[in-house]
């Protein structure tokens, strides 16, 4: 028997926009994950020690992905709601929060930034690079598609399926949809590395035909482009900072055009 | 007003409402490089009168940034640098202090050297998110007495005032760097000679580079993906450059490697 009201949930999925406002050292997000949950524990919890006891155990410490925080929420409330009736001891409800909050940090971060921020970075990025002025639109509404089914989708599935949320969860066969999201990432990487990074020399124009200039420059851009970005992979995965590849970059680019090797 | 101070004020408000963006509230990614630069050059490009120059500087500005930091993640207890407050204090600067300039190749050494003091900004910002995060924890703490003392009010105050330190954080770090930036950066711009000028804007054409090596590192796992995605962009150079030829690319991919790792 499930007490909370929908509109309720709903307001705690929108609360849980601002999980993060108070992130802290200590117990990272759990000024926020109370604030959150906070109407649904005042439903649950009429005043007094009980609902003392209930703010306190929501004090410790809580971090996890924050699209995925709204099923961690959800499952906690149908667990508040068990203990108000007596059914389960407060331990439950502790051991159950740290599991699922490690299992949906794990999704989550997986899922979110490891795959499709990425992704729906590069697909902006081939627009962007053709000039499209719409291109933070195209981000904006690609990237918030998923965001806003889970935020609020993930609260009513965890109130309503409680421990067993995990379940609808691998339903989703995230694994795949990663691996098909890196693919996808991949192959828009190899048409921006030859078309979008600007390797010019004054030497095609000297020595190569009018005719064959424009191929000889897309073809030196290309390759030029390729080995540039193979230098940078090594360095990169040779834990060189980004910053000092940058540097490095500038400066071998200003000599090269202070010697006419580039223009 | 002075329009100086006005786009100061402008470029802090912005600052400050891109920054909750980016962990503290909503996370709807307007934080990213990609939409935040855009959007600053958009607000900045009108109260001069140049909306289409300002969105222009934005989207290039947005793209570089965007592939710098594309790995940087807020995960736990890593604290990335502040991608949002360099966004939009790159295009502030470069454009406040290039659009007084007559020539392309003047206005895009002075976006050039923005771009690149806004990426030692983003660090400077990293700190000042730490400070935060610290002014959280004792807030914390506070809040956490004020609990045990069954005073729970104290949980929606404390949570405030976090994202209102995060909000004036930006917002004076923003406005101060504009208010205090434009004019150094305009005359660091005039010293420079024309050819050491121009070799700038040779930089910032391969800046790109070093986003798409960074990418490249996170995508490519094995030797065989490594030889279809040299072989794809061989093709690619040697193909004409439409946006359709890359987006089907991708979804071909996408759709015949889906679940290709997971079995394995």
């Amino acid at each position: 028997m499930r007490t909370l009201p929908h509109t309720l949930l709903a307001r705690i999925a929108f609360r849980s926009f601002f999980l993060q406002s108070s992130w802290n050292y200590r117990g990272m997000m759990s000024m926020g994950f109370l604030y959150s949950i906070s109407p649904g524990i005042d439903r649950l919890h009429s005043p007094g020690p009980a609902r003392e006891a209930a703010y306190l155990r929501h004090l410790e410490y809580f971090n996890t992905n924050p699209y995925f925080a709204s099923v961690v929420m959800g499952v906690t409330l149908a667990l508040e709601e068990r203990l108000s009736r007596g059914e389960i001891g407060e331990e439950v409800i502790h051991d159950t929060k740290e599991g699922l909050m490690t299992a949906c940090a794990a999704i989550g971060d997986g899922l979110f930034w490891d795959s499709w921020r990425p992704f729906v970075a590069v697909v902006a990025l081939v627009f962007a690079f053709g000039n499209y002025l719409l291109t933070p639109l195209i981000f904006l509404g690609l990237y918030n598609l998923p965001h806003l089914y889970f935020r609020f989708a993930g609260i009513f599935w965890g109130y309503r399926e409680g421990t067993h949320v995990i379940r609808s969860l691998r339903q989703f066969q995230f694994p795949q949809i990663r691996q098909s999201l890196r693919y996808g990432t991949m192959a828009m990487l190899a048409y921006l590395i030859p078309n979008h990074v600007n390797v010019h020399t004054p030497f095609l124009l000297t020595n190569l035909p009018l005719e064959y200039f424009y191929f000889g420059e897309k073809v030196v851009q290309g390759f030029g482009a390729l080995l540039l970005v193979a230098l940078g992979t090594v360095a990169y995965r040779a834990r060189v900072d980004v910053l000092l590849i940058s540097f490095l970059l500038m400066v071998c680019a200003l000599v090269l055009y202070h010697w006419g090797i580039l223009i | 007003m002075p329009e100086h101070l006005t786009a100061s004020l402008l470029i802090a408000l912005i600052g400050g409402i891109v920054d909750l963006d980016s962990t503290a509230t909503w996370q709807f990614m307007i934080s990213q490089p990609i939409v935040a630069a855009p959007l600053t050059g958009l607000f900045l490009g009108n109260l001069y009168g140049e909306a289409a120059a300002g969105l222009k500087l934005g989207l290039m500005v947005g793209v570089i940034l965007q592939l710098l930091w594309i790995e940087q993640l807020p995960l736990g207890m890593n604290v990335p640098p502040d991608a949002a407050l360099a966004s939009v204090l790159s295009v502030a600067l470069g454009f406040i202090s290039g659009h007084s300039y007559e020539t392309y190749s003047e206005r895009e050494v002075c976006y050039t050297v923005a771009l690149l003091l806004a990426v030692a900004l983003g660090l400077l910002g990293r700190s000042l998110d730490m400070f935060v995060r610290r002014l959280n924890t004792s807030i914390d703490t506070w809040v956490c007495q004020k609990v045990e003392d069954n005073s729970l009010w104290a949980i929606a105050v404390g949570h405030t005032l976090g994202g209102v330190f995060t909000f004036t954080k930006a917002f004076v770090f923003c406005f101060l760097v504009v208010w205090l930036g434009v004019e150094p950066l305009r005359y660091f711009t005039q010293t420079l000679s024309f050819k050491h000028g121009s070799g700038f804007i040779v930089v910032q054409g391969l800046l790109p580079a070093i986003g798409f090596s960074v990418l490249a590192s996170m995508v490519l796992k094995t030797r065989d993906e490594m030889r279809l995605f040299v072989g794809a962009v061989i093709a690619f150079t040697l193909l004409p450059a439409k946006i359709g030829l890359g987006l089907g690319a991708a979804a071909v991919l996408m759709y015949k490697y889906r679940g290709a790792g997971a079995k394995k």
